[in-house]
């Protein structure tokens, strides 16, 4: 019996399949239109451009450069993020896929299978624009490590808090200002926290236990299970 | 109605309370101290709608009965309008005392950061046109805001430490003066029984309203099906 790859299936493992399948599906599709890719990369190779062009890597004295690039790093990467996470589920809304894709896997496996599709793009995004950043800003980092941990972990939390928010708005009006207005709020306590965690990592003092990599940890753990609960619940609406 | 004119009466007395009752704690420029009697009460209503519209949420998604979802907006709507007005006071405050109207404390912080869910709440309400699906969306969203807010308990406490006044106007501080306990634990009260007040003012409209519309909508399908066949 041959009805699809993965129905036949049975066990804990099908969530898995299903939600690698529709991972896999969605990064085919990327491959072929890279509309989500060229609109993040875009937006965060223009901020960067924007900010290292106005402030340049001399302006701000080697006292602050911890804290304020910092800054600037977090809100170059949490805007970019915000400007195409929602791609993700807008998508399936336009082509009129989202019916079929319904039909064909389990919700929770819906929403990891995009889960795993957002992180891979948040992951190419920090590849790109933090060593950019780096380079650019003449950023002195003390604990690479530390500061590398921070990074993934903060776009580990970036994603776990916007894939439910954009399975919301796909099915609303007016998706796009409602995308950053909606997951901003839930981002605003990661923001904070990575930004004080790669302060801490540039710095390098105090790195002892990194508690901001734990609490951003915490936050992805957290907002991932609260999705599992809850995208049924908008999914099958 | 009587319960009506009874909250007037009391709500009245606390304010003139506050001003000629209780006297002014010292370390306070002036008479600044006694925001605590209206900051502080409607400060703590806009918390309690939070949680009350959470709650309302949960029930709302367990159950599916619209009058959950009534409570869980009215809560909402009534929780941003002590936000701001909480915002507004404390900010006078911060300009009397601190110098500046505003300064990232982290009572500030998170104040803020309540009003931005409650304003991602109502845009998200108004973005759903579909009147089920808007009330599962909002009951998820009002969780998962929740959800995020105890973070920044862990979180903001480490950024800046509180500029608020902890010791003469904490209520739980043995070192409170009576008289301003008194009125402070009056005023909580009244303002309290406002917020139900108006809150049972809200659903009763929001009911009034949502029994109009469908039987509108159904009556006039009908009679067009009638006019046809």
């Amino acid at each position: 019996m041959k009805s699809g790859r993965w129905r036949t299936q049975t066990g804990p493992l099908t969530y898995l399949n299903e939600a690698t399948a529709i991972w896999l599906r969605d990064l085919r599709g990327e491959f072929r239109t890279r509309y989500a890719v060229n609109s993040i990369l875009m937006f965060a190779v223009t901020t960067l451009v924007a900010v290292s062009f106005s402030i340049g890597s001399f302006r701000i004295g080697d006292a602050e450069k911890p804290f304020l690039y910092s800054v600037l790093l977090w809100i170059i990467l949490v805007f970019s993020a915000l400007s195409g996470l929602s791609r993700s589920f807008v998508k399936e809304e336009e082509a009129g896929t989202i019916d079929v894709l319904k039909l064909s896997a389990r919700s929770q496996a819906v929403f990891l299978g995009k889960l795993f599709f957002n992180l891979t793009l948040l992951g190419a995004l920090e590849l790109i624009i933090v060593p950019l950043f780096i380079l650019l800003m003449n950023y002195k980092i003390a604990s690479p490590g530390h500061f590398a941990a921070m990074i993934i972990s903060g776009g580990f939390g970036l994603g776990a808090g916007t894939t439910i928010v954009a399975a919301m708005i796909a099915q609303a009006s007016a998706r796009g200002a409602l995308f950053s207005v909606l997951s901003f709020p839930l981002l605003l306590p990661l923001m904070i926290t990575a930004i004080k965690g790669c302060e801490r990592a540039a710095d390098g003092m105090n790195t002892a236990g990194w508690p901001e990599v734990r609490i951003a940890v915490a936050y992805t753990v957290i907002m991932i299970i609260m999705s599992l609960f809850l995208f049924p619940l908008i999914w099958e609406e | 109605m009587i319960v009506k004119v009874l909250l007037t009466l009391w709500m009245a007395a606390m304010i003139v309370a506050a001003f000629l009752y209780a006297g002014a704690a010292a370390g306070f420029p002036g008479q600044t101290s006694r925001i605590l009697f209206f900051h502080v009460p409607q400060a703590w209503i806009a918390t309690l709608s939070f949680l009350l519209s959470m709650v309302a949420s949960c029930m709302y998604l367990a159950r599916r009965r619209v009058r959950a979802d009534y409570l869980a907006l009215s809560a909402a709507e009534l929780g941003l309008l002590f936000c701001i007005l909480a915002t507004a006071t404390g900010s006078i405050f911060a300009k009397a005392t601190w110098g500046s109207f505003w300064n990232w404390d982290p009572r500030e912080t998170s104040i803020v950061i309540l009003l931005m869910i409650y304003g991602a709440y109502f845009a998200l309400r108004s973005a759903v046109p579909d009147p089920d699906k808007r009330r599962v969306f909002a009951a998820v969203y009002s969780i998962l805001a929740f959800v995020t807010v105890p973070f920044l308990v862990f979180v903001v406490p480490r950024i800046t430490a509180s500029l608020h006044p902890e010791d003469t106007m904490n209520p739980t501080n043995p070192g409170m003066d009576p008289k301003t306990l008194k009125v402070f634990l009056g005023s909580l009260l009244a303002y309290t029984g406002l917020f139900v007040w108006m809150l049972r003012l809200r659903i009763r409209l929001l009911r009034l309203e949502g029994r109009q519309e469908p039987e509108f909508v159904i009556s006039e399908k009908l009679k067009q099906e009638g006019e046809k066949g």
